[in-house]
């Protein structure tokens, strides 16, 4: 495929817009990087440079000899694992890499995909399901299981409402972790026969970025070292938030009981 | 024997919710929380057999992306759909949180002690994965 200068700039700008899709849909570093320099050489791109931390990506495309654009998109938003849109962008990558579509069609392709969103049902319904069964997992009963799930739902509901503001995620988990906690206190200081330990564990798997630092440290270890080092630094404030919340609301609990 | 049963039966669940909570397809759904129950009955069954905690999960979280790389293969999808679902419940939740609530108590020992203890899961799960996708990397050729 030959493209003029013009159709050049809209591919590399299509891409950037992929990447940032990718990278918000909760895609690895080094997928991304893998992803967009595939498509570039479908896209006739003798060379493709490409660069992806989770916060820029910078992409230099050289279709001739010393031709090269370069253009970076900075990335605001890392948002929420989102399998749905993760399965889309691939298959739409895959496609290309078989047979590239006309610009338009792809540009069109992406808005599609960035305009959809997972469910809410299936994100209220995960949640509960997670609580409720790691706190069962990890040795509660089943009313604990059960309280756990309700709390899943409210955090649920608190991540939602939370969502639509421009709280970044350090002081997200910090507000949720420190209602959650004092909630959980009250309810299992009200009913004993419940285990505070055992409820707030349950939900700790719902909001503990383990994977996301799994990833981190998986990243380094292959060869993506700053992506990696960046991912760990953000999720170790993460965890220490989510860690400083519930300490907090455990003191109090405490300080009551 | 009962205790194991209930971990499994909640690890299936517990994954399936997560599946659900990432957004995956329906069609994906069993396939990807039947890795989280048979990669906590790996961890279980090395567990019991070598009496080591760090290993059991290294082998459980390389086992878990062996299965997730092969599903992942069959059906022409990322592997991180997989990854995810099956590794979720050897991440350890349940030291993390004694390890603050033993902070919180003044109790140093018993937090520090925790707090190891999760940092090597981690580590051991990290390990684990990089383990499968080095030897994966070995197989493919430069482009």
């Amino acid at each position: 495929m030959k493209l003029t200068k013009r159709q050049q700039s809209d591919l590399l700008d299509c891409m950037l817009e992929m990447g940032d899709l990718l990278l918000d849909s909760g895609a690895e570093v080094s997928r991304v990087e893998d992803t967009l320099t595939r498509m570039g050489k479908a896209y006739g791109a003798g060379r493709m440079d490409v660069f992806v931390i989770t916060s820029i990506i910078i992409m230099t495309m050289e279709f001739a000899e010393g031709e090269g654009i370069t253009e970076t998109r900075r990335i605001h938003t890392t948002g929420q694992t989102d399998f749905y849109r993760l399965e889309k962008l691939n298959s739409l990558s895959r496609q290309c890499c078989e047979k590239p579509l006309l610009l338009p069609e792809l540009r069109a392709q992406l808005d599609r995909i960035s305009s959809g969103h997972k469910p809410f049902f299936m994100l209220f319904w995960g949640s509960v399901l997670v609580g409720g069964s790691f706190a069962i997992f990890f040795g509660g009963t089943l009313w604990d299981g059960l309280a756990a799930a309700v709390f899943a739902a409210v955090i649920c509901l608190l991540q939602e409402w939370l969502g639509r503001t421009q709280i970044n995620t350090a002081a997200f988990n910090l507000l949720i972790s420190l209602v959650v906690g004092l909630c959980v206190g009250l309810v299992t200081g009200l009913i004993p026969a419940l285990h505070m330990d055992k409820i707030l564990i349950g939900d700790i798997m719902l909001l503990i970025p383990g994977l996301a630092m799994t990833n981190a440290v998986r990243n380094m270890l292959v060869g993506n070292t700053i992506s990696g080092a960046v991912r760990l630094a953000e999720t170790l404030i993460w965890a220490g938030a989510l860690a400083g919340g519930f300490m907090v609301a455990l003191l109090i609990v405490q300080a009551v009981h | 024997m009962k205790d194991v049963i209930i971990q499994l039966v909640t690890a299936f669940l517990g994954s399936l919710g997560f599946t659900l909570l990432f957004g995956l397809r329906r069609r994906y759904l069993f396939a990807a929380s039947l890795g989280g129950v048979l990669a906590w009955g790996v961890y279980l069954a090395v567990e019991a057999w070598m009496k080591q905690g760090f290993l059991a999960c290294l082998i459980a979280a390389a086992f878990a992306v062996l299965y997730a790389e092969l599903l992942a293969r069959k059906l022409k999808t990322p592997a991180t759909l997989f990854v995810i679902p099956a590794i979720v419940p050897l991440v350890p939740g349940s030291s993390l949180y004694y390890a603050m609530s033993s902070a919180v108590q003044g109790d140093l020992i018993s937090a520090r002690s925790y707090g190891t203890q999760t940092l090597v899961y981690a580590l051991a799960i990290a390990a684990g994965i990089s383990l499968v996708t080095a030897i994966r990397q070995l197989k493919t050729k430069k482009q």
